[in-house]
């Protein structure tokens, strides 16, 4: 087995296997909160608190449940995680936890988590695991926070202190959908070209 | 099979602990936000009064508060509306007349609509809008012209006519009924 780097194994979240602009995972949040920026970073840390313990628990666990109800017992772990997430925002961060509204109880069936802990949690040292989530949350969070800079700037007509006229329907749903595609074709353009620097790394 | 079952049952044993413990920790907080977002919208409708006291009504129908003055003297009702707005329950709180003839103010309590279109319904100038107008007859959105406070008329936020509308909708179906139980409770 190759030896795995700490910095890879953190960085390949960030870029390489950047949930969602390569592995297109969490598209339900990804669109739907991505209305400014302090919404995506909300998103993006609770998901990545979620994921975080979520991974470092199943794969302390995974020698002890059998492998049949790994889902389940995954699942309630994730559940968990997600309910305290949801109170905690609700007591200390009300209007965060307003603007997310629904979004917060639903990360419970955010793919990315249940994909990591499936994908590496399971097959992996928790030390390990625990990098992987770090940079595969900080790498969800970041391209959170683009797609709501991108979206708020345009949807409230400001951009660096320059007033232009409102594009609304960046706010709407399908700007939403716009923005994910062009910044996904940006994002693996840069990614590819850059991509023999990195493997020779 | 029974490593299965002991595992099943440690992991939901194990983890509605941690959950009752986190709820309990949070609890008191989350009710505190939830009173806090209350009072300030009651002492938003009751502005003009001198340190007003609220007071909820004893009915199962509604909520519904009195606002008292010092002496005991009822400035208004404050009625709780529930809208259904775009993207879910939009929780008003709408001031009334001591007489119950007009409203003397409107407060989002909760929403969660579109931010920068339906989350619009937030701001003063369309809260403000509804001061002044008759309860008891149908209250009407207008777009592109000027609202007539005469014919209990308001200006629709533009692009978040869903969003209008369910406000005037909520208002139109629920102040009347409120308006008859303070009737039969109060007077």
């Amino acid at each position: 087995m190759a030896q795995k780097s700490i910095v890879s194994e953190f960085a390949k979240g960030l870029v390489r296997e950047n949930p969602v602009f390569v592995q297109v995972l969490g598209m339900c949040p990804t669109l739907a909160v991505t209305t400014s920026v302090a919404n995506g970073m909300g998103m993006g840390l609770a998901t990545s608190f979620v994921l975080i313990f979520s991974t470092l628990i199943a794969s302390l666990v995974k020698r002890i449940v059998p492998g049949e109800v790994r889902i389940p017992v995954y699942a309630v772990v994730i559940a968990t995680f997600v309910t305290i997430a949801d109170l905690f925002m609700k007591a200390y961060l009300p209007p965060l936890s307003q603007a997310l509204g629904p979004y917060v109880p639903l990360i419970v069936v955010n793919c990315i988590i249940m994909g990591r802990v499936e994908a590496y949690a399971t097959r992996n040292a928790p030390g390990l695991s625990l990098i992987d989530a770090l940079g595969m949350g900080a790498g969800f969070t970041l391209s959170l926070m683009i797609l709501g800079a991108v979206r708020g700037a345009l949807g409230s007509g400001s951009l660096f202190g320059l007033s232009f006229t409102p594009v609304l329907v960046m706010i709407l749903p399908p700007g939403a959908f716009l923005t994910l595609g062009i910044l996904m074709a940006v994002f693996n353009a840069v990614k590819d070209r850059n991509s023999p620097v990195m493997v020779k790394a | 099979m029974k490593r299965m079952i002991i595992v099943l049952t440690a992991v939901m044993v194990v983890s509605g602990f941690v959950l009752a413990s986190a709820y309990t920790l949070f609890l008191p907080q989350i009710q505190a936000n939830r009173k806090a977002a209350l009072d300030a919208s009651l002492n938003a409708i009751f502005s003009g009064a001198e340190s007003p006291s609220f007071e909820k009504l004893d009915t199962d129908q509604m909520t519904i508060y009195r606002a008292s003055g010092g002496g005991g003297t009822t400035l208004g009702y404050a009625v709780n509306v529930t809208a259904s707005g775009y993207g879910g329950d939009i929780q008003l709180l709408v001031g009334l007349s001591a007489d119950l003839q007009s409203i003397t103010g409107m407060q989002v309590v909760e929403q969660i609509e579109t931010p920068g279109l339906g989350g619009r319904i937030q701001e003063a100038w369309f809260k403000k809008q509804f001061e002044g107008l008759d309860p008891r007859a149908q209250i009407s959105y207008v777009k592109n012209t000027e609202p007539d406070k005469e014919k209990n008329q308001i200006q629709a936020i533009s692009g978040a006519t869903i969003s209008s509308n369910a406000v005037v909708t909520g208002l139109n179906n629920q102040l009347e009924p409120a308006i008859q139980i303070i009737k039969q409770l109060d007077k």
